[in-house]
């Protein structure tokens, strides 16, 4: 057996009445990683963390977690286990120096400290903001040195600062060498924090990999524009373009040019204005991020795409050139058309 | 370091005197109602009060007052409020055991009806004086084995409702019922024979009987404290079974 894996799931099946929330999951997190379970609302995140942890009897499947099963082993497993559970609360009248007594049994003014959280020892829990109270669930989740943190929808309701701090607060355990399950449906934390990324739709895993994986895989491409004065075409040559390594499509709309690309494609095409002596003052880059990449699985996923355990892919990708085409009145250039311009020079 | 059962334990009896419906419900409530009951009728023995002095009456039906306080309004608000918030996920994924917090609300429970019951008999001893015990051991056991009775009803209810809500709708309706026909209200000889019906079937009547017959030399209420016994047993038994599973 693999010891370095922390979590091992096998086809885990969960029903809620008729209702299957967890459909045949698979799921593997190896020690020091950060993965991130990620997907809409309903995707069966939270039940399958909750199985994990024992809180839930699975229909089928089988379970290790640090080599204990969640569900005979409970107790023993629980206190490996340092959990952060999407809506739940603490009670209004206990303070937070008394709520880590409670759950550590020590006074963990260390933790206190680095979350930022000594000056509110005598604060009951009722009166902490959002996102004291995040820190505070973070230090009981940590505070007894756990190998494995689960975080359930850990920046719900934060304000972008207070987000951050958390951000903050996990990466330093990944210096730790903590092994951390995050679920979120935010995907902004899961690209901030994951080394790895599970998505979920309809109870079923569509795909897994890396954030940047990721949204190579399903990102669509990245875009540059730059506005572009006809006394400069000649200078830029935009046609020349097309034919920089990783470049789609150049389109050029009135005085504004818009390549696309992949990442390579930034570096050839800001080369190329550099080489030409002329910098655009209003070039933009704007490269897709995760949550835009896993959108656009998931829209995939909604009408046609049957289960990829390999995370593969759905069946079909989307094409990109197709997606172009949309502009009117334009000048469009891609690969293939370039192909004809070549021949016919 | 102390077991996690213990620190449980401490946190909860530092929240229950934290908590305003508590200190209203069982500290206050009946503290108030005895010295306006007890105050309304006088000190002179009357029949209508089975020979005794109403205020005395008063003094000794009132213990109970407290225990059915805590295990009809205490205990399921607080413990439906918990799961409600999911502040009992929260301590089990922690780790406590699942009959942990049942446990801890248990003796909580004992303690607050402890701490009800000394603020109670103190004030009477001022205001009154307290009559003299006939019958002590069937009164302690009436006392304990009611204690255990109603604060295992508390976990029980408390693990059954839904919500906070539901546990206050539910724990008033049985408490000022049993509370009028069985305790604090008006003694069983004034009141008409339907009534009088009912009050006889309620728990809270057959404690009350257990604790101030023999207390006051009334009578020895064993079948009363036999049927205490009775709950008390059986309400554990469910308490601790809807707990476990």
């Amino acid at each position: 057996m693999d010891d370095t894996r922390v979590v091992n799931v096998r086809g885990l099946c969960k029903s809620y009445g008729k209702r299957k929330v967890v459909n045949d999951v698979d799921l593997e997190v190896r020690a020091g990683e950060i993965v991130g379970l990620i997907g809409e609302n309903g995707a069966g995140k939270t039940t399958t963390v909750e199985c994990i942890q024992g809180l839930r009897q699975p229909d089928a499947g089988t379970l290790a977690v640090l080599g204990l099963d969640p569900l005979t082993q409970a107790d023993r497993l629980r206190a490996k286990i340092g959990s952060q559970l999407q809506s739940s609360g603490l009670p209004d009248r206990l303070r937070v120096a008394e709520a880590v007594q409670l759950f550590a049994g020590h006074d963990g003014a260390e933790l206190l400290e680095r979350f930022g959280l000594a000056q509110l020892r005598r604060s009951a829990f009722a009166s902490l903001s959002g996102g004291e109270r995040q820190r505070l669930f973070l230090v009981l989740a940590l505070v007894n040195r756990p190998r494995l943190v689960i975080l359930d929808e850990l920046t719900q309701g934060l304000d972008p600062a207070a987000r951050r701090g958390v951000w903050a607060a996990v990466k330093e355990l990944r210096s730790d060498g903590t092994t951390v399950l995050l679920v979120t449906h935010e995907l902004e934390d899961a690209e901030n924090l994951c080394d790895r990324v599970v998505a979920m739709r309809a109870g079923r895993v569509l795909a897994s990999g890396a954030p940047w994986e990721l949204i190579g895989r399903y990102g669509q491409a990245a875009r540059i524009t730059f506005s572009l004065p006809p006394e400069r075409v000649p200078v830029v040559a935009p046609d020349a373009m097309v034919d920089l390594p990783g470049v789609l499509t150049v389109t050029h709309l009135g005085t504004q040019l818009t390549v696309t690309g992949d990442r390579a494609a930034i570096a050839h095409v800001g080369a190329a204005l550099v080489s030409s002596g002329w910098v655009p003052p209003d070039l933009c880059v704007r490269i897709p991020n995760l949550e835009e990449a896993l959108l656009d699985l998931l829209d995939h996923a909604k009408s046609d795409a049957p289960r990829d355990p390999a995370g593969a892919g759905p069946r079909t990708q989307p094409t990109r050139t197709t997606r172009l085409t949309r502009t009117t009145r334009s000048t469009q250039l891609t690969r293939p058309i370039t192909e004809q311009i070549g021949a016919i020079r | 370091m102390k077991s996690p059962m213990r620190r449980l334990v401490q946190a909860e009896l530092r929240l229950m005197m934290r908590e305003p419906l508590t200190l209203t419900f069982v500290f206050v409530f009946p503290v108030v109602t005895m010295l306006i009951i007890g105050g309304s009728f006088g000190t002179k023995p009357d029949i209508a009060f089975d020979g005794a002095n109403p205020s005395h009456w008063y003094v000794a039906s009132y213990l109970t007052v407290v225990i059915a306080a805590t295990g009809l309004i205490m205990i399921p608000v607080h413990l439906a409020s918990y799961r409600e918030r999911g502040v009992l996920r929260r301590f089990t994924a922690a780790g406590f055991s699942r009959w942990s917090f049942a446990l801890a609300q248990m003796v909580s429970g004992l303690v607050a009806i402890a701490g009800g019951s000394a603020i109670l008999l103190a004030v009477a001893a001022l205001v009154y004086g307290l009559p003299g015990m006939h019958h002590m051991g069937n009164v302690v056991a009436a006392f304990v084995l009611g204690s255990v009775a109603f604060v295992s009803i508390g976990v029980l209810l408390g693990a059954v409702l839904p919500s906070a809500r539901a546990a206050q709708a539910v724990g008033l309706l049985l408490f000022f019922p049993s509370f009028l026909l069985g305790a604090g209200g008006p003694p069983p000889h004034v009141m008409g024979a339907a009534l009088r019906g009912i009050a006889a079937y309620l728990p809270l009547t057959q404690l009350t009987d257990a604790v101030r017959g023999p207390w006051l030399g009334i009578a020895t209420a064993t079948g009363s404290l036999a049927v205490a016994g009775a709950l008390a047993v059986l309400a554990t038994a469910l308490a601790a079974r809807r707990s476990l599973l």
